[in-house]
């Protein structure tokens, strides 16, 4: 696990994204990050196919930060499709959203959501939570074994 | 035919049996008493005849004139008692007429009696034929008295057979009239059973059904009496809340689908709405970070101008969503313990401005019957009230305890800070009123509403007292508190 791999943001908001990006960036997080715009990209993203196809074979992100109001499929859709897949059943997915809504965050637990959290208007405070995120799912946290590819 | 007639028809009925009934009761009375006062004269007869023999007696033996002018006085007398008698009746009128004769045949021949001349001086085959003489009177006499004795005494003997007739008529009219009003009762508690009981049962489970929720529960009485016409106010009472409870479900379904369009627009605002926050605050950072050198104070105090009022907005946009959600969320009441809700608010304060020495003065054992999560908002706010207006006090102190207040138990918050003008007190919990400058003390003037919201859905009051520079007061009062 020398070569670090990418890490797949699900965010439709293209500001909203330079700014998750910068802020990987300014955390020193060195992997690259990949940028699906709706929930069906993503998939296509995790699952090899549509217009990533050409992916078949290569090993899946490390993490999937996942917002939940998303075009086409939203996060939550997005985040049972992995679950319900074998492949990607124990892929650490953390939830970044805008709302605070108690029961967006009871779903996306009870769903298997690895973490939860929550956009500040504040970057400063973004900046923090990312940090954290990339601290701990990144460096200290130990991903389940790669599985053999489809 | 209504209730009320057939209950004045039942009396009158009732009424006129009982009239009947006396009358027939005091007509035989009269009756009884005729015979008696019948009775009273026969036996008077009787008596008079009685004295007559005994008068005629004395007279044989002694041949005064006294007994003779008794015999006299007691022959009239009894003359007139026969000639006034009132008795009716072939044999009685045949008896009258026999004891009459009887009796002027013995007046009769006791004058001749009296008028037969003495013995004395005469001789003695004279004396013996006025003896024999005077011995066929005498026993002539006495027969005629003995049966006009006879006589008097069947009179008599009819009068009691009179009054006995007559008494039989009263215990039968009394039997009669009983039995009458006997049939008249059982008829009317037969009707009111009918007419009124059975209806009023009827009635009486319809109330039943329709308490335990069964609307649709009809009595269907078409009887033309009260019961009928309470009967069909009924069946008209149980539709029209058929209607209106139909009408209160559409609007509750309304409501519902009203409500569902206020959280899917809360969850817009929330999400939406902050967005774009995020990129002004983010790219004014991102410009003052990459670019700083290139920029003068001018262009930097810009850009933080920028951002404060993005994260401004952002917190604006947080407190009233969670003021919609206050509104919004069910009330779970349960006993909910003060005292360590402010001492957690208290420590959280605390460590948020470690540099801050506030004291802080938490009555023990404050308990009230409310909802957890909404009375932790509430002293969320009034505790950080009372945190920031004792930012600038030297020694800030801040109480919070319980007091009666006008005979109910009122929970308070008071701190040594700033304080307020009363004049401005009722604008203090309106959404963003506030009584102080943005640049003195931060705030979106969005805490006291929600304080007041939260109190309001308990059914309680919440009101402020405050001097400016001495601080301020705040007291809530919740109903159905728990000793």
């Amino acid at each position: 696990m020398s070569e670090a791999k990418c890490i797949l943001l699900v965010e439709d908001n293209a500001d909203d994204a330079a700014l998750t990006l910068r802020a990987f960036k300014r955390s020193h997080v060195m992997n690259t990050i990949a940028l699906a715009r709706d929930g069906i990209e993503a998939l296509d993203f995790l699952f090899s196919r549509g217009a990533h196809e050409h992916r078949a074979g290569e090993p899946l992100p490390t993490m999937v930060i996942l917002d939940l109001k998303l075009p086409k499929l939203d996060g939550l859709g997005v985040l049972k499709a992995i679950r319900d897949d074998a492949r990607t059943r124990l892929l650490p997915v953390v939830i970044l959203t805008s709302s605070k809504e108690e029961q967006d965050l009871i779903s996306g637990y009870s769903l298997g959501a690895n973490s939860y959290v929550r956009k500040p208007v504040d970057f400063n405070e973004f900046l923090e939570a990312v940090k954290v995120l990339g601290i701990y799912w990144l460096m200290m946290n130990q991903n389940p074994p790669e599985r053999a590819g489809p | 035919m209504k209730i009320s007639t057939k209950g004045r028809v039942a009396a009158t009925t009732a009424f006129l049996t009982i009239a009947l009934v006396a009358g027939m009761i005091w007509w035989a009375n009269d009756e009884v008493g005729d015979a008696n006062e019948r009775r009273r004269e026969t036996t008077d007869l009787a008596r008079g005849l009685t004295e007559l023999r005994l008068v005629t007696f004395e007279y044989m033996l002694h041949r005064h004139e006294r007994p003779r002018e008794q015999e006299r006085r007691v022959h009239e007398r009894l003359e007139r008692l026969i000639a006034d008698s009132p008795l009716a009746g072939d044999a009685q009128i045949e008896a009258l007429g026999t004891l009459r004769r009887r009796n002027q045949e013995a007046h009769r021949l006791f004058l001749e009696l009296a008028a037969t001349p003495s013995v004395e001086g005469t001789s003695a085959k004279q004396a013996e034929a006025i003896r024999r003489f005077e011995a066929q009177v005498s026993s002539r006499l006495l027969i005629l008295q003995q049966e006009s004795l006879a006589d008097a005494f069947f009179l008599t003997d009819f009068s009691t057979e009179r009054i006995n007739a007559a008494q039989q008529r009263v215990v039968l009219v009394i039997i009669a009239g009983l039995s009458l009003n006997a049939l008249i009762a059982g008829a009317a508690t037969w009707f009111i059973r009918r007419d009124v009981l059975s209806p009023i049962a009827r009635l009486q489970q319809a109330t039943r059904e329709v308490a335990s929720g069964d609307l649709d529960y009809q009595l269907h009485n078409d009887s033309d009496d009260e019961i009928g016409e309470t009967a069909r106010n009924f069946d008209a009472m149980t539709h029209s809340l058929r209607t209106s409870f139909r009408q209160i479900e559409r609007s509750n379904q309304e409501l519902a689908a009203l409500n569902q369009e206020i959280e899917a627009f809360s969850y817009s605002v929330s999400h939406d709405l902050r967005a774009p926050l995020r990129s002004m605050d983010g790219f004014s950072l991102a410009l003052l970070e990459d670019y700083g050198d290139k920029l003068d104070a001018e262009a930097k105090d810009s850009l933080q101008r920028v951002r404060a009022a993005s994260q401004r907005m952002g917190r604006l946009i947080d407190e009233l969503l969670g003021l919609s959600r206050v509104t919004r969320t069910e009330l779970k009441r349960g006993p909910v313990n003060l005292s360590e809700v402010a001492r957690e608010i208290a420590e959280s304060l605390g460590h948020q401005s470690p540099q801050r020495h506030v004291e802080w003065r938490i009555e023990e054992g404050m308990t009230v019957h409310a909802d957890k999560s909404l009375m932790q908002i509430a002293l969320q706010n009034l505790l950080e009230n009372a945190w920031k207006f004792t930012g600038k006090t030297e020694q800030a102190v801040i109480r919070i305890g319980m007091r009666v207040v006008d005979g109910a138990k009122a929970c308070f918050v008071a701190d040594n800070g700033v304080g307020f003008d009363m004049t401005y007190a009722d604008r203090l919990f309106g959404a963003f009123q506030r009584l102080h400058h943005e640049n003195e003390f931060s705030g979106t003037g969005i805490g006291l509403a929600t304080v007041q919201r939260i109190i309001r859905r308990h059914e309680g009051k919440v009101w402020v007292e405050a001097l400016p520079g001495q601080g301020a007061t705040f007291f809530f009062s919740l109903k159905e508190p728990v000793p």
